[in-house]
């Protein structure tokens, strides 16, 4: 049995790094929670700052739920799995709703697991009809279709959202969220999995870029990828890369834009020489400009793009690194 | 030791893509399965990636069987096609998905390992191409009490366990676990190989284990499901796009850089 709460889960990066990052999320949790007649919280794993009071406010939060252990200090999945089961099975919320990330994509079906839930990741909206039925609308076939999910009787759900699935919207009357400590006990909890060597982060990453310049098989060979760094530089943005030329090694995979690389939201996506295949778009769909120059002016990528080029990205990348340095 | 990987029969992801580039995507009369029966069915590219890991583990000398297993409809020849690449066993549990969510495909998989002797490690795919959710691994090392480690590249025998690299966006992790694991298999391990020619008449005779659904021990609370499929749809896109026109890649450049400019994108 689940209560009608609506809950939106967030940890790990300390307080600043959310401005902005929840406030689609929120959005949506506020509105499934007016539907389902619940209250919609907002549970962290984390000190809580001022900008998540601020935002908490401003989304129509009724209450930030707070949890601090030692062994929450640094992201590890057997101990915030087992925070958000302790949590789950206390507060019995119907919706847990987790913005999708690297390490969501494991901790939401495990949490789903241990409180029986439903789950379902890269979802797009969640509805609660008349009756209180509950369906998650989630992005399939890496974007070329949509599944709808429909949760069995009253049973909890955590869903995993995808970022820019809903537009924020504040809400009518903002609130003053109470901060309510929640103590859990992870004593038993030995993280099993044991980190021999730690991912070395070189500069800055994909999913912050303002600007990212991809390229694509278009390229025809490793060698022009340089043309791709060399406008990104030119333009202050960071290179991206489509999956075959990733998997073909002209670039290193933290490259990868897409449904399995890195989801970005860049103010301008410029793709070279990329078809616009739907798990390529699920990476970068959501950037407010995308520019495409590709020959084939019948190429799926035009249908997202705001601005066109029909040429040959050889002879116009050249051109684009002289303009934009000019 | 034994390493059981679990794969999944999908339409094939290429296919589905050309049909939705052409807008010939359509959705049948149960309104929610594709209607296109031209597409060809093929294991899921990840788990055939799952497949090659375990055979590279094997091709290092390590001493194991590798069994694959299958829940979902009678499979085609994605069994037949592990046979040939090097699987000891192949495993078929025959149920009508449609009527299934992952929570019940992930106990009829653990189910099967745990009445078959266990896994010393469990290989899956990263997501399936068709759902793309990718939550039956981790549903699967939950109810086996295994750690779970997602989105690897490589993973080595080592230590009593497994030492496995992941693909994060930071870049490479290096992690260890000790006994058993779920290990999740992503494209940057690389492109499977082939069968020969030999091994695929070989594997032509193979014939599936077909495992009983009744045999597996699960309870009612295992074969409940938590959610239901319930209707798919083909999303609109909205296009909107300038074509910047230009007698030469110079012109065109700077047109475009000067539009851009004027709408203070850069
Ligand atoms: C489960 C799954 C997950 C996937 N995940 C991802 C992912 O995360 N990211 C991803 O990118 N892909 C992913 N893919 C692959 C995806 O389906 C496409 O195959 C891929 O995005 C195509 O890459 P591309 O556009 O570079 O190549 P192509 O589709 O081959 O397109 C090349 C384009 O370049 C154009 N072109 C050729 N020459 C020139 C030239 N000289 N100048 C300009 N244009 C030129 C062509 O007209 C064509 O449009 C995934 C696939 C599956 C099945």
């Amino acid at each position: 049995m689940s209560s009608n709460e609506v809950v939106v889960v967030t940890w790990g990066r300390g307080g600043e790094a959310f401005a902005g990052e929840v406030d689609d999320i929120l959005t949506l949790g506020r509105g499934v929670a007016a539907a389902t007649g619940g209250a919609l919280n907002w549970l962290t794993l984390g000190p809580v700052s001022d900008t998540i009071r601020q935002t908490a406010g401003t989304y129509g939060v009724a209450n930030i739920d707070h949890i601090e252990d030692a062994k929450l200090a640094e992201f590890s999945a057997d101990a915030t799995v087992a925070a958000l089961a302790q949590y789950c099975e206390q507060h019995s919320p119907r919706v847990v709703l987790i913005a999708q990330g690297f390490d969501v994509r494991l901790v939401a079906p495990r949490l789903a697991a241990k409180v029986r839930a439903g789950v379902v990741m890269n979802a797009a909206a969640v509805e609660v009809d008349g009756g209180g039925k509950l369906s998650v609308t989630a992005s399939a076939y890496g974007g070329d279709t949509r599944a709808v999910y429909e949760i069995a009787g009253e049973r909890a759900c955590v869903v995993s959202v995808l970022a820019n699935a809903v537009l924020p919207e504040a809400a009518d009357a903002a609130t003053t969220p109470a901060v309510r400590d929640f103590a859990v006990d992870l004593a038993a909890v030995d993280e099993r999995i044991q980190v021999l060597e730690k991912p070395k982060a070189e500069g800055p990453r994909l999913d912050a870029a303002e600007i990212i310049v991809s390229g694509g098989r278009g390229l025809g060979d490793a060698a022009n990828y340089k043309l791709i760094e060399e406008l990104a530089e030119a333009l202050g943005g960071l290179p991206g890369a489509s999956r075959p030329i990733v998997d073909d090694g002209w670039v290193d995979s933290s490259h990868q834009v897409g449904l399995t690389g890195t989801i970005t939201r860049p103010g301008l996506y410029l793709a070279a020489g990329i078809s616009g295949a739907s798990q390529h778009m699920a990476g970068c769909s959501a950037a407010k400009t995308i520019v495409a120059i590709n020959t084939d002016s019948d190429a799926s990528i035009f249908r997202y793009a705001r601005f066109g080029v029909i040429g040959d990205c050889l002879e116009i990348l050249p051109e684009l690194i002289r303009a934009a340095k000019s | 030791m034994r390493i059981v990987v679990c794969v999944k029969e999908v339409l094939d992801p290429d296919a589905v893509n050309n049909y939705a580039l052409a807008g010939r995507l359509e959705i049948g009369d149960d309104g929610k399965s594709l209607t296109q029966a031209a597409i060809p069915r093929l294991m899921n590219g990840f788990d055939e990636q799952a497949l090659e890991a375990a055979l590279r583990i094997k091709d290092t000398g390590v001493e194991c069987s590798i069994t694959v297993v299958s829940a979902g409809p009678a499979p085609g020849d994605i069994l037949k096609h592990a046979a040939a690449l090097g699987a000891d066993e192949v495993a078929s549990i025959e149920v009508d998905p449609a009527a299934l969510d992952a929570h019940v495909i992930a106990s009829l998989l653990a189910g099967y390992i745990r009445t078959t002797g266990g896994a010393d490690l469990v290989l899956c795919g990263r997501q399936a191409s068709d759902d793309d959710q990718g939550v039956v691994p981790a549903l699967v090392g939950e109810m086996l009490d295994l750690p779970i480690v997602t989105i690897a590249r490589a993973v080595e025998s080592g230590d009593g366990g497994w030492r496995v690299t992941r693909v994060t966006p930071d870049g490479d992790e290096v992690v260890a676990v000790t006994g058993g694991a779920v290990v999740t298999i992503s494209n940057e391990l690389g492109d499977p190989r082939y069968p020969t020619a030999a091994s695929k008449i070989k594997a032509r005779r193979v014939k599936p284990t077909v495992v009983a659904v009744s045999d597996l021990g699960l309870s009612a609370d295992d074969s409940e499901p938590r959610v239901a499929f319930t209707k798919q749809f083909v999303p609109t896109i909205q296009g909107n796009c300038e074509f910047i026109s230009g007698d030469s890649p110079a012109e065109l450049a700077d047109r475009l850089i000067a539009r851009l400019r004027e709408d203070s994108v850069i």
